[in-house]
This record gives C-alpha cells, sequence and structure tokens, in this order.
C-alpha cells in the first residue's frame, strides 16, 4: 500500500533521518515507536506533505508520490490524525467533517441537507451518534478526536497516520478508538499508528517499525517481539551488552542520611499522572525512568508547582509546601531545570549576569534597588564555581553553548541555595565534554547534602548516575531499584514488565 | 470555548465597573464653575435664523397638494427630531435647543431622539419617531445617502420632512419637502471679505483646514481661495495645514506656522475651535492681540469673546438655530402655502462692532 | 574540543548592519533632519523653535514611555489616548478643589484604568491587545460621560504649567525628562525592571524562575496608565481647556510608533528609553518639517508610514530562539 525507501532529511546541524525504510501494507496496523529524537515525528511530516524528503522515495499504491503540501498528500489518500485535535471548534460538526470539500448544490452554495445527512451517517458507521449541526466545541475531547477520524476516513483515505491519538482520551474512549481501528481494517485501510504506551501498541498493533537516531532499528510482526526486546530496541542497549558496564564520570554512591529532604505523596495530574509518590534524601541521587510520556517530567513539574497538581502533597523536609505555586516551590528550596532549556529555562535576551541572578534578585537588592556588587560577587563565585565560558557576564545567553546554557541554570538555582534539585534532561543536547562537566557537578552538588533527582533518557546516565531509580509507566510508579538493582537490566525489564497491579481503577 | 465566556463576562465586569465608576466619580465632582458659582449657565439670548433666500419665488418650492398630503394645523400635531451627532458641540447643543424651546413656545407636541454619530442608529431613530406617532418630521442627518427605505417609509403615511445643515440626497417635495441650511461656500467667501477687511488686502495668510475629506472643509475653502483670488490680488494665501476642527491641533499647527512665517499677516480657521488654538499659539509666542488677524467660522460663544478681546478680528456665523425657520416652514406647508425646497439662511456675523453686544447672541 | 564562547559567529556577524541600525538608527535620523532642517528651513535655528517643538513633544513622550514598559513586558497599551480624554475629564471635574487634588484625581483615574488592564492580562489572560482595546472603548465612553463637552481650564495653577517655565525650561518639557529619568533608572537599576524585562524576554522561563509575572504586569499597565494620565494633564495645561472627545485621539499610534522607531522590540524583553525620546523627538521633527514646509498633510502620513516601516524592517527579529 504505502512504502517508503531510503528517506533521509536532514536539518541544519542534525541528521532526523537517516536512509529510512518503512512498508505499510493494507489492513495493517503498523506502530510505529522510538524515544525523543528518533526521527518519529520527522518521517510522519514527510508522509503527510509537511516536510520535503532530502533522497528516498514514496510509493504509493504503485506509484511514486511527492507531496508539496498537507493537502496534497490528502488528496493522495493519506490522512493524519494529531495528538490535539486541529479543527475548528466553532463550526458545526457537519463543516468540520466536510470542510474543504462541502457538497455543492446549484449556484455552487453548500447543500446543507445533503452534508449533515451524510455527516449522519459517517458517524453512525464509527458508532458515534451526535446532532451534527452542533458547534464542535460542545463535543467531548474524545468525540471530537472521533470527528478528526471520520473525517480522515470519509476523505477517502488509503493510509490513516495517528499522532499519539490517546495522549488525552479516557479509557472508555480509548475503547471507541480501537473499534473504530479495527473497522479501518476491515475496509483495508492501512494504519500508521504512534504510541508510548506499550499496552496499547500489543493490543492494537500487527506490525512495528522501531527508529532510533534517525533509523531503522528493526521491523517485524509485535507479537514475535517480546516488550523487553522491544524497549531495548528503543532505548538502544542490546541486553548483553549492558552488564558490567562501568560507571562513566558518575561515583553514583553518595552518603545518604537521615530523614527526607523532598517527599511527593500519591501526585495525581489528569492525563499524565497516577499517584505517584517518591522520597528524596539530602545526599541522594534519585533516577526517574521510563519511556517518553511515561510522566517523568510531569512528576519533576509537579513537584517544582509548574504543573497544578489535581491531588497530593509535597513535602520538603516534612513541611507541607502548596502544590501549583512555582514560587511557594522555590521558597521551599525546591528547584527545577526544565527539560526544555530554550523555551522554559533561559531568558535568551538577558546577559548571563541577569540569567544567574534573576531568582535570586529580591534578596540581592535593597529597597527595590538592584546591588549590583552584591551580584557581582555571587555571579563571579559561580562562573568561577561551575567554570561558565562566556566572554563576560555580560554576554548574552541566547549566544552561550548549550552546556554553558545548562550551568548559567544550575548557577542561577545554586544562588537560591536550594534543598532539592530536579534535573530534567541536564545533558541534552550539549556536546560529550561538557556533559560530563555537568554529570561532575551533579555529583558534587549531591555530596554537599543536596537531595537530587535526575531524569534522564540517556540510560547509561540514569544508572551510572542515581543511587536509586523509580520506574515510571503510564503515569504511574511501577517499581524503585535500589543498590545492587540499579541496573541497565532491571530497568529494562521494569519498563518492558506486562501491566500488573491495576491502576485502571 | 471557555475563554469565550471569560471574555463575555470580562467584558460586562468592565461595564459594570465603568457604570460604577462615573456615577462614584460625579458624585463628589467639583468643577471650577461649580466652585465660583457658574456664571455663565447658558444665557438664552436665543436669535432664530434669517432666511437670504425669500420663501417662494427664486427656487423651487412645494406644496401640501403637489406633495400628496392633507393640510393640517401644526399646533395639534406631533413633530419627531432627529439629531445625528451627540450634543458634545456648541453647534449640536444649540440646535436641539432651538429646536426644543420653538416647540415649547409653539404649543407643539415634540419628540426627540439622537443617534450618538451612528447612522444606523438614525434610520431605526426616524422609524421609532414614525411608529410613535409623528405627524411631521426635522431630521438632521448624518449622512446624505442611505435615506431610501425610511423615506418609503414617511411618504407611504404623507409625513412631511424637513432636513436641516444638511441636505439627503432624494427628491424634494416627493420623498421630503425643504432643506434648510446654511451655504458653507458663502461662509467661506464672506470670511474672505472679512479677512480682506482686517489685513487691508494685502499680505500673507495662512488657512488651518478642517477635517480631510468632509464637503464643510472642501466648501469653506472653495469660497475663501476664490474671493481672496478675486478680490484682493495682494493678498497671498502661503500656508495650508488641516488643524482637523480641533483645538489642540489649530494650536500645534500655528505655533509650528509662526516659527517658520513669523510676518504671517492672517489666520483663516475653519471653526472657532482652531481658530481658538491659533489664539492660544500666539499668547504662548508673546504676541500682541490683533497683531496676526483671525477670521473664523461658526460664531460660538469663546470665539465672539476672542473678537472683544481683540485676538480675532472676525467671525462669520454658522447659525444652528434652526427651530423658527424649520417651524414656520413647517406651518406655512401644513397651511397649504407654498415653500422653498432650498431654504438657505442668512448667516450673521461678527466683528469688533458688534461683537460685544452679539456675546449674548452667540452660542 | 573546547566549547567556543560564541558559536554562531558567521550570522552573528552578518547580523551586525542591521543591529546598528537598530540600535543608533533613530539618532542619525533625528541627526539628519537637524541638519536639513537648518539648511532647508526659514528661521529654525532659533529658541523659540526648540522650545516649540520640545514642548509638542511632551505629552507624546510621557505617554511613550508607558508604552515602551508595556512593550519590554511583550504587551502593548492602546488605552492611553483614552485615558488622556479620562485624564483631563477628571481633571476639570475635580479642578473645583485645587489643581492638586485634581491632577491627583486624574492620575488615580489613569492606575484604575491601568490596574484594570493589568489584571485582565494577568488574571484572566486577556490578550493585552484585546484588553487595552476594551479599555480604550470604555475609557473614552467613561470619559465623555463625565464631560461631554470642550470645557475651559482658567485655574491659574493650570496656566502656569501650561506655559510657564523652570531656568528657561518649560514646565512640560522638565517633567517629561524627569520621567523619562525615572523610568530608564527604574528598567535598569531596580529589581522591578530587571524582572520586566526577563517576563518580556521569555515568560515561561520568568515563571518557572519563580518571578512574580502577575504583579510585575499589573504594575506595569499601571504605570502605563498614570503616565498617559500625566501627559493628558500636561495637554490640557497647554490647551487651557479640557476636550475630551478629541484628546488623546491616535495617541496610541504616536506612542507605538516612538517606541518601535526607538529600537525596543515588540517581542519583548528589551526597552530602549534613549532610543524612545529619540523616536519621539524624530516624529515631532518630521511633522514640523512637513508642515513648516507646507507640504499636504497627506505627506505627513505617508513619511511616518515610511520612517515605521524603516525601523521595523530595522528590527526585524533575527533568528530569535
Amino acid at each position: 500500500m504505502l512504502s517508503v525507501t531510503g528517506l533521509s532529511k536532514s536539518f541544519p546541524g542534525a541528521r532526523a533521518l537517516d536512509g529510512v525504510d518503512l512498508a505499510v501494507r493494507p489492513a495493517e496496523v503498523h506502530a510505529l515507536v522510538g524515544e525523543n529524537g528518533a526521527g518519529k515525528s520527522t518521517l510522519i511530516k514527510v508522509l503527510t506533505g509537511v516536510y520535503r524528503p532530502d533522497e528516498g522515495e514514496i510509493v504509493l499504491e504503485g506509484r511514486p508520490v511527492r507531496f508539496a503540501t498537507p493537502l496534497e498528500a490528502q488528496r493522495a489518500g493519506i490522512s493524519t490524525i494529531y495528538q490535539e485535535v486541529n479543527l475548528v471548534p466553532l463550526m458545526s460538526v457537519a463543516r468540520n467533517l466536510f470542510l474543504g470539500r462541502e457538497p455543492r448544490g446549484r449556484l455552487g452554495l453548500i447543500d446543507f441537507r445533503r452534508m449533515h445527512q451524510a455527516a449522519d451517517e459517517a458517524l453512525r458507521a464509527l458508532g458515534l451518534r451526535v446532532d451534527v449541526r452542533r458547534p464542535l466545541r460542545s463535543l467531548g475531547v474524545g468525540a471530537q478526536q472521533m470527528v478528526a477520524l471520520a473525517r480522515a476516513v470519509a476523505a477517502d483515505a488509503r493510509v490513516v497516520v495517528m499522532d499519539e491519538p490517546t495522549s488525552s482520551l479516557e479509557p472508555r474512549e480509548v475503547r471507541t478508538l480501537f473499534e473504530v481501528i479495527r473497522t479501518l481494517k476491515e475496509r483495508g485501510i492501512a494504519v500508521i499508528y504512534v504510541s508510548h504506551r506499550l499496552d496499547e501498541l500489543y493490543e492494537i498493533c500487527d506490525t512495528v517499525t522501531v527508529l532510533r537516531d534517525g533509523r531503522r532499528v528493526h521491523t517485524g510482526s509485535l507479537a514475535e517481539l517480546d516488550r523487553l526486546r522491544l524497549v531495548s530496541l528503543m532505548l538502544g542497549r542490546e541486553m548483553g551488552e549492558v552488564r558490567g558496564k562501568g560507571r562513566a564520570e558518575f561515583t553514583g554512591a553518595h552518603r545518604t542520611s537521615g530523614e527526607p529532604v523532598l517527599e511527593a505523596i500519591d501526585l495525581t495530574v489528569r492525563h499524565s499522572l497516577r499517584g505517584v509518590s517518591l522520597r528524596l534524601r539530602p545526599g541522594e541521587v534519585v533516577g526517574l525512568g521510563g519511556l517518553l510520556g511515561s510522566g517523568r517530567s510531569e512528576t519533576a513539574r509537579a513537584v517544582a508547582g509548574a504543573l497544578p497538581a489535581d491531588s497530593g502533597r509535597v513535602l520538603v523536609a516534612g513541611v507541607p509546601v502548596r502544590t501549583g505555586s512555582t514560587p511557594a516551590a522555590i521558597r521551599a528550596g525546591i528547584s527545577l531545570l526544565p527539560e526544555d532549556r530554550k523555551a522554559e529555562g533561559i531568558v535568551p535576551g538577558l546577559s548571563v549576569r541577569e540569567n544567574i541572578a534573576l531568582a535570586a534578585l529580591p534578596g540581592l537588592s535593597r529597597f527595590g534597588l538592584v546591588d549590583d556588587a552584591r551580584i557581582d560577587r555571587v555571579v563571579d563565585t559561580f562562573v568561577k564555581r561551575l567554570r561558565i565560558k562566556a566572554s563576560s557576564p555580560h554576554q548574552r545567553v541566547g549566544e552561550l553553548s548549550g552546556g554553558n546554557q545548562q550551568k548559567v541554570l544550575l548557577a542561577r538555582w545554586l544562588a537560591m541555595r536550594p534543598r532539592v534539585l530536579l534535573l530534567d534532561e541536564p545533558t541534552r543536547g550539549i556536546d560529550v565534554g561538557a556533559k560530563a562537566e555537568v554529570r561532575g557537578l551533579i555529583d558534587e552538588l549531591a555530596d554537599e547534602g543536596l537531595g537530587v533527582l535526575l531524569i534522564s533518557s540517556d540510560m547509561e546516565e540514569l544508572i551510572g548516575g542515581s543511587d536509586r531509580v523509580v520506574v515510571l509507566r503510564d503515569g504511574a510508579v511501577v517499581a524503585e531499584l535500589t543498590g545492587a538493582e540499579v541496573t541497565e537490566e532491571r530497568l529494562l525489564r521494569a519498563i518492558a514488565a506486562q501491566e500488573g497491579g491495576g491502576p485502571d481503577d | 470555548m471557555k475563554s469565550s465566556a471569560v471574555r463575555r463576562t470580562t467584558t460586562r465586569a468592565v461595564l459594570a465597573a465603568a457604570v460604577a465608576a462615573a456615577l462614584a466619580l460625579t458624585g463628589c465632582a467639583r468643577t471650577e464653575d461649580d466652585a465660583a458659582g457658574d456664571p455663565s449657565a447658558s444665557a438664552s439670548g436665543d436669535t432664530g435664523q434669517v432666511v437670504a433666500t425669500p420663501g417662494a419665488g427664486s427656487g423651487e418650492t412645494c406644496t401640501v397638494e403637489r406633495f400628496g398630503g392633507t393640510r393640517t394645523d401644526l399646533a395639534t400635531a406631533t413633530v419627531g427630531f432627529s439629531q445625528s451627532e451627540k450634543e458634545a458641540n456648541p453647534f449640536r447643543i444649540a440646535e436641539t435647543a432651538s429646536i426644543r424651546a420653538e416647540a415649547r413656545s409653539r404649543g407643539v407636541e415634540l419628540l426627540t431622539a439622537n443617534a450618538q454619530s451612528q447612522f444606523s442608529k438614525q434610520i431605526s431613530d426616524v422609524q421609532d419617531l414614525i411608529a410613535k406617532g409623528a405627524d411631521l418630521l426635522v431630521i438632521a442627518p448624518l449622512n446624505s445617502d442611505g435615506w431610501g427605505p425610511v423615506l418609503r417609509a414617511a411618504a407611504a403615511r404623507k409625513i412631511p420632512i424637513v432636513t436641516v445643515d444638511r441636505k439627503i440626497n432624494a427628491t424634494p417635495c416627493e420623498d421630503y419637502v425643504s432643506f434648510i441650511g446654511s451655504d458653507f461656500i458663502e461662509q467661506g467667501r464672506r470670511a474672505a471679505d472679512r479677512m480682506i477687511e482686517a489685513t487691508g488686502g494685502k499680505g500673507e495668510v495662512a488657512i488651518l483646514l478642517g477635517a480631510a475629506g468632509n464637503n464643510v472643509t472642501t466648501e469653506r475653502t472653495k469660497g475663501f481661495k476664490d474671493r481672496i483670488e478675486a478680490e484682493a490680488p495682494g493678498l497671498r494665501v502661503v500656508f495650508e495645514q488641516t488643524g482637523e476642527f480641533v483645538r489642540e491641533k489649530g494650536q500645534q499647527v500655528t505655533e509650528q506656522l509662526i516659527q517658520s512665517n513669523p510676518d504671517i499677516t492672517g489666520i483663516y480657521a475653519e471653526n472657532d475651535e482652531m481658530g481658538l488654538g491659533a489664539v492660544n499659539a500666539l499668547k504662548g509666542a508673546g504676541r500682541k492681540p490683533g497683531a496676526v488677524k483671525i477670521v473664523t467660522v461658526d460664531g460660538t460663544r469663546n470665539a465672539v469673546q476672542g473678537i472683544v478681546d481683540g485676538w480675532i478680528s472676525g467671525v462669520i456665523e454658522s447659525n444652528p438655530r434652526f427651530g423658527p425657520i424649520a417651524f414656520d416652514t413647517l406651518d406655512a406647508f401644513t397651511k397649504g402655502e407654498e415653500v422653498a425646497q432650498d431654504i438657505v439662511i442668512q448667516d450673521s456675523a461678527y466683528t469688533d462692532v458688534n461683537a460685544k453686544s452679539g456675546l449674548g447672541r452667540a452660542y | 574540543m573546547t566549547e567556543p564562547a560564541a558559536p554562531r559567529r558567521v550570522p552573528w556577524d552578518r547580523a551586525r548592519t542591521p543591529a546598528f541600525l537598530q540600535g543608533y538608527g533613530v539618532y542619525a535620523g533625528v541627526a539628519v533632519l537637524l541638519l536639513a532642517n537648518v539648511l532647508l528651513t526659514p528661521h529654525f535655528l532659533s529658541a523659540e523653535n526648540f522650545r516649540t517643538q520640545a514642548v509638542q513633544v511632551a505629552p507624546v513622550l510621557v505617554v511613550a514611555l508607558g508604552m515602551a514598559l508595556a512593550i519590554g513586558a511583550e504587551g502593548v497599551d492602546l488605552s492611553v489616548g483614552s485615558v488622556m480624554a479620562l485624564s483631563t475629564s477628571l481633571l476639570s471635574l475635580y479642578l473645583g478643589y485645587g489643581p492638586w487634588i485634581a491632577l491627583i484625581a486624574a492620575v488615580v483615574g489613569g492606575a484604575a484604568v491601568g490596574l484594570a488592564n493589568g489584571s485582565l492580562i494577568a488574571f484572566v489572560g486577556v490578550q493585552p491587545i484585546v484588553a487595552t482595546l476594551a479599555l480604550m472603548v470604555a475609557g473614552r465612553g467613561l470619559a465623555l460621560v463625565l464631560l461631554p463637552q470642550l470645557r475651559d481650564v482658567r485655574d491659574p495653577g493650570m496656566a502656569a504649567l501650561g506655559s510657564q517655565d523652570l531656568l528657561g525650561v518649560p514646565h512640560p518639557v522638565l517633567i517629561a525628562a524627569v520621567l523619562a529619568l525615572a523610568v530608564g533608572f527604574t528598567v535598569r537599576r531596580t529589581t522591578f525592571g530587571r524582572q520586566l524585562l526577563a517576563i518580556g524576554d521569555s515568560r515561561p522561563a520568568a515563571r518557572l524562575a519563580g518571578l512574580p509575572v502577575r504583579r510585575v504586569l499589573i504594575v506595569v499597565y499601571i504605570c502605563s496608565g498614570v503616565l498617559a494620565a500625566i501627559a493628558g494633564v500636561l495637554a490640557t495645561a497647554r490647551l487651557q481647556a479640557s476636550d475630551p472627545t478629541s484628546l488623546g485621539t491616535l495617541m496610541e499610534l504616536s506612542a507605538i510608533t516612538a517606541v518601535v522607531v526607538g529600537g525596543t522590540p515588540l517581542s519583548g524583553g528589551r526597552i530602549r528609553i534613549g532610543g524612545t525620546v529619540a523616536g519621539a523627538v524624530l516624529i515631532q521633527l518630521l511633522t514640523a518639517t512637513l508642515i513648516k514646509h507646507d507640504l499636504p498633510p497627506s505627506w505627513t502620513q505617508i513619511a511616518q508610514a515610511v520612517v515605521i516601516v524603516l525601523a521595523v524592517h530595522a528590527a526585524r527579529e533575527r533568528g530569535k530562539r
């Protein structure tokens, strides 16, 4: 039905796809999996006409095709359903279904009667009963997703691409979606299904293609691939090679002692966290393991007050902290280095100096006036201690390298004398030398008695750096590895394990 | 989704807050006039207009028979008046007041409406007035066009309409009876005469234009320039900049003018407000009253006071007091007499001779 | 392999020329206009003339200072013109208590509008352009309800404010200069100023850094409202009349123009007070030049448009983020 051979696509500074092959047969649900940066979204965007490939060819139903725009791809029979519903909320359900290809009557006017009838039939076929004249926004998210799906199918699609379609759906809605996918299969339509939820993949998909670092690393029947093997393919760790690997830069062993400095109890956030609890003792580095979308970043953000929790408590040294408030968390001594350093961490237009002093500013001022001498002392101290390389403290942070930007952020928080550091992918996008430096710093800080929560997609870093690893899956804690259990093998097994305890309560 | 609901409540909250604020703020306000015991509570030297063209004779005329209505007695009729702009400037205030006063003195029942400068509102205002039982209509139109539906509704009930200060594009004596208004070109000519007289016909004059794209501006400019060209070859128009009919702009432009043309002889301001701005500018530059001759158009009290104080050389009146002529016209028409289709009113003028005595007449 | 200090050296170099234009083009523009006027305009080189230009630009500049704060916080304040009208209405309404009380009433009115703007933006999450547009309409309406028509101001204190001077500097100019220095100091030297720039540059980062984002935004719009109210008082004092129907119309455009021409990027995170002053002066000189040479008024608008296009072109974002 659809086959892709030797597809490559480069962006300035990165090769997103490198000679990728993909073949999808009719009536097949094909899982496309991979961790961050594996090239999934680039591949989807090439298939749907958003990007043009540098090399390689796409063959649809035996004919080579090339799409310049998403509309062309859609006309050719490739429809896409995105994570977020991208329809027009104020228009009626029927108009959304037929947007751009409304049935016309005489005079070229829209034939509403015919449109409403057709819309009603299309939705009934998917088991959805709604008044198609109502505006789309009056429907629930799941029903809206169904309308998007109906639209994709009604457009005479031969291939439907679904990019994490379940991420904002309730379990009941997921069931409906799966039934629809089965209907599509019966009609001979091919489905490319992208998701991080292993349970879903095994339930609905027939075949799987695993991407890693822009290359295809595996294609085959999903049923013949056990979970552990799938996870190790995604993470790029072969079971044999993981054992006995030395700890590169980290010491990984800290003198941990005393009462927990941070306790998170039953943190719950709709659609992302289900009762996550964890404890952090002073001087301890706790790793947070799991696949993309398992709730690692969300856990850190909920603890830091950046993501309002629906329920659950956070305690720092036994004292409760108001959840959902960043200033409250910061005052309690919780510091978060966010995953998206460029958008949420640094203030790119301000200087190194201003960025370091940003959070501590009220403490470095007198009567609202900035005390430049004190700021200079603090900035000096941290620039030296963290070995930040900038032409001067007045250089704009946006011009620094990733590693130095990360160090500036660390300095910003250390200037606040925090008790807990939440590090979300602290070494992503940093060159090798700087990575080692940042890892060394993390060790040092833990040795000084900070509680550190480490999130990393880099297995080696996570295993090497953590005293303990808490494993998350679908927003819930599924395992905790301590002491000698902290190995890559154990971690992979924990991530890949079948759904054990019933979180679906 | 939720945001639009939020926005709606927000808008409502803002409105409510604004109303509350208005009440609270005016509650304990105390203006200079309050403090001084309000010396100038709109004295009523209300003199009506004089018709420039005689009632019948020169132009086309109209009678009730030709219009298709029936003779009635004005004293027992109900008159509807639709004002175009909000009563924020002296002209509109005086216009409405004049209509009201005339209706009261004649004992005629008057219905009024104000369109607040929105044409759609004026159309519905007029429809309301008809629905409320107005037998005759006086309209100060905001626009000249777009009156078709309303005029048809009025014609169907044979309601005579008189328009004041602006004309509407329709057939007189069929869609409406008469138009009563000033001749803006003539106002410009008379201002030119005043300017020639004040300057002795020699020197350089500047024009403070009104808002661009407005027939009042173009006509007052045309009348002035044509007359200067014809009558006073020694007088040259050297400067034309818009003051947008606003005092502040008139002041700013004049400040620039007297910097670059310190020897300017006269300034023609196309309304009183800009003229008063020019006076402010001259005062600020330390000029003596009368050093630069200023001629303005409108006839507001402030401008006439400016003549008394010696700053302004002449004010050409654009008389807003349409009450007497409008009611005379309606009276004559309903009695069956002939009335002119275009009634151009005779605007008076204020000079140093009559300013003091005319101060009570100014609006 | 050590990390280079400035990794993107090549594109940075190429960006130098527009960066220079963005930073200093406005001063060059002012210099060119001054020179051209000295050569071409009769009676230009007189103290009286410079005084006139300075007095006329003062209210615009005061409004532009507040606008610069709003734009620096990645917002905009469209309600400034209406605040001027409200300010002049309140001034006239309370002048019976004496000029100081009236001044306080006007400033409180401006602060109230600013508080409403800031609350809508910070708490309700309305876009600045929408929130301030709402207050622009409401403010002008309120001003006209309070004072339906032009009213003369005869208070001697107001007359002195409008027409007298201190050590040869007219009062409005002096006040505008003091305010410019104060705002410049606030931006550079206070916690509030630094936080404002960080919020304008990257709001998510500022929020995660625990900055009081809402409080700063509200204070920004209150400042803008108060400055616009002061500008309204200055304009009233000069006119010797309160005219809420026309005072401040299109002032928001003049102020935004001055700020943008002065090199403050619309994307926030940077405020150039010196540039804003120069931007206001540039527009004033441009208008004055065209009026003095009696060019058609439509030319003024075209010339302003050209200046804005040039400024925006120079200020175009260069691969930021």
